[in-house]
């Protein structure tokens, strides 16, 4: 808990370079460098990172295109790991839709970064459990590249993650990519499916699996609500203490910075107080 | 700094006069169809300073129904922004206390520039409340019907002049160069004012204290149960969110001018008891019950406020209690709460 929220510090790039004025809301617009297609329904776009920005994993942004809206994005690359800021896109709605359209060389507008960051200290020297949950998979890349590149500083790390179908696996080099750098990767999918060979099942049915001991070890979840919800459950009752249960939550939000009032949530605000929860923070709200 | 000062009520047009000539005045007026509402003053004596205590509130003038935020076109961005010059007159205590409460809102560690904006230019001269509405109940909250603190300038009504409370520093830019109409209050001005206080704080018809309330809350005393009765008579107007000088929830969405490429972004009010306030995009709906909305408004108001800044998010206006058709309104609920065992 201790130092979750205090030992973060970044430039916000938006009221930075608005400075004077200080506009909370005024978009800063980088440009498209790629866009790669990951899915027929997700996309990862890579735009430059503004001079000065700094971020940590975990942490979002309020990604806008005018005369579409803004909508909260988190940021699935990992600083000093790619030097284009990555955003993972679904598209479902007005604003992700006229994301999907930009092209390399497009302009976006984002503000941020905003939001807190997963207190991944706390995990020092300890193994580390990631659990995703199909899109949810775009905010733990971020903290999974951060961990990896200081392998000595954490224990082992093992990762379960599930997708409704073969088609919908994301991020299937950095799988890879983890797999040959030591990480236990579980990938498992919600049904049977023709060609497929690997697990089948949804993600808590692989939870304890892992050489991960349950008792010290750290996990971070993200996913949909449900499977965060259950996960969460399932990890404590198999004796992870509450404190080492950590997730990051999504929301209707059109502000990101507390104003708006749409995603406040017993008290918090998820874009300010969160994304990043821990469990003890949720239990006490009837949504966990 | 304090200070209080008398002025006759022959010289008050005169002096709203004259700011006028360096502001925008706005006070409560009645319509064409009878009802009083605050907007812009273009002839001093058709200020209703005898107005009911709860008027729609200011909230429109810091905080817009619809705001524009950004004008776009491929060319570019562009921020109308806001700097007019606004005196707004007569509002009432527990209003200038919701100001204060927005303030603390829209501050802070993200400070909201178009609320600021706004908010730097605009004085409040306010009225202490000495016909407090039967709705009223402010002086359970300590934010009416009479302002230690917070005001710019307190007028309080001594029948033929009124008491000038001067608050802060807004408040001393509006009675600057006109010494030769504002006198020191004598030992009588003093005892009227006094006399004024007391009797207005027994016209309250309602006794509130929603410190009770919030005790009850968190003590576990209040099933859900209890909310799913609120919540049943709720018919989802959002009146209650929009009289409320307090809420500060918005929406932003940007218009575009026809199929072109410009348009603007603006924010308007939205309300937490709307059923799509927490949609996400993929029709996740975190709060779709509708229980889950009005304990979530309550919350806010009677748990999270306190948490967060000490202070109740309601200030007793009363203005949800006229508003509200199905009868839910902060003082109602909290009634039956406090009664409750």
């Amino acid at each position: 808990m201790k130092n979750t929220k205090v030992h973060w510090t970044c430039k916000d790039v938006t009221r930075k370079k608005n400075g004077k004025r200080g506009e909370l809301y005024a978009p800063v617009m980088v440009r498209v460098l790629d866009v790669v297609e990951m899915t027929p329904d997700v996309k990862l776009i890579k735009v430059e990172k503004p001079k000065g920005f700094s971020y940590s994993p975990g942490q979002f942004l309020m990604v806008s295109v005018w005369g579409a809206g803004e909508a909260p994005i988190s940021i699935t690359s990992t600083e000093g790991v790619h030097n284009e800021i990555e955003l993972c896109i679904r598209k479902v709605g007005l604003v992700t839709s006229a994301l999907h359209n930009l092209k390399p060389g497009g302009l976006m507008g984002v503000r941020g970064p905003l939001g807190n960051r997963f207190p991944v200290e706390m995990a020092l020297g300890k193994d580390i459990l990631f659990v995703a949950g199909g899109i949810g998979l775009a905010p733990l890349r971020a903290l999974v590249n951060f961990v990896l590149v200081r392998k000595g500083d954490f224990g082992r790390a093992a990762m379960i993650y599930g997708s409704r179908g073969p088609s919908e696996v994301l991020f299937r080099d950095d799988l890879k990519g983890w797999a040959a750098k030591g990480m236990d990767i579980t990938v498992t999918i919600d049904r049977k499916a023709e060609g497929w060979r690997q697990n089948v099942g949804l993600v808590t049915e692989f939870l304890g699996k892992q050489k991960i001991p349950i008792k010290e070890g750290y996990a971070f979840i993200c996913g949909p609500h449900i499977m965060i919800k259950n996960v969460m459950r399932d990890l404590s009752l198999m004796g992870m203490p509450t404190t080492h249960i950590v997730t990051t939550l999504e929301a209707h939000m059109k502000c990101g910075v507390g104003k708006c009032g749409h995603c406040y949530m017993d008290g918090k605000y998820i874009c300010t107080d969160g994304p990043v929860f821990e469990y003890p923070e949720l239990k006490k709200s009837g949504a966990f | 700094m304090k200070s209080d000062l008398v002025l006759s009520k022959a010289h008050l047009s005169y002096w709203l006069r004259q700011l006028r000539k360096e502001a925008d005045l706005i006070g409560p007026l009645r319509s064409t169809d009878g009802d009083i509402v605050f907007s812009s003053v273009e002839n001093i004596h058709d200020i209703v300073a005898d107005c009911p205590a709860n008027l729609p509130c200011q909230k429109e003038f810091l905080f817009p129904q619809k705001e524009e935020m950004y004008k776009f076109s491929p060319k570019g961005t562009e921020r109308p922004g806001n700097h007019k010059k606004r005196v707004i007159f007569g509002i009432r205590s527990c209003d200038v206390s919701a100001v204060g409460l927005m303030d603390t809102f829209y501050g802070g560690q993200y400070e909201d520039d178009f609320y600021m904006e706004r908010r730097k230019n605009t004085f409040f001269i306010s009225i202490a409340c000495n016909r407090p509405d039967s709705s009223c109940f402010c002086i359970g909250l300590g934010t009416g019907p009479f302002l230690k603190e917070g005001f710019d300038i307190q007028l309080t009504d001594l029948g033929d002049r009124h008491m000038v409370q001067v608050g802060s520093a807004k408040g001393r830019q509006m009675i600057k160069g006109f010494d030769h109409i504002f006198r020191r209050p004598k030992k009588a001005d003093y005892d009227d004012q006094y006399e004024a206080n007391l009797s207005s704080q027994s016209k309250f018809e309602k006794r509130i204290t929603l410190d009770n309330v919030r005790r009850k809350i968190l003590a576990g005393k209040v099933p859900d149960s209890f909310w799913e009765g609120v919540a049943s008579r709720c018919f989802q107007c959002g009146g209650c969110v929009y009289q409320c000088p307090v809420c500060t929830c918005f929406n932003v969405v940007d218009w575009k001018d026809g199929g072109a490429e410009k348009g603007i972004r603006m924010r308007i009010w939205d309300g937490c008891m709307f059923k799509g306030f927490t949609k996400m995009a993929g029709n996740v709906w975190p709060a779709e019950q509708i229980a889950a909305r009005t304990k979530r408004w309550y919350f806010h108001k009677l748990l999270y406020w306190p948490e967060q800044s000490g202070k109740f998010g309601c200030v007793g206006c009363g203005r949800c209690t006229i508003t509200c058709p199905g009868k839910i309104d902060m003082a109602t609920v909290a009634n039956r709460l406090e009664k409750k065992d």
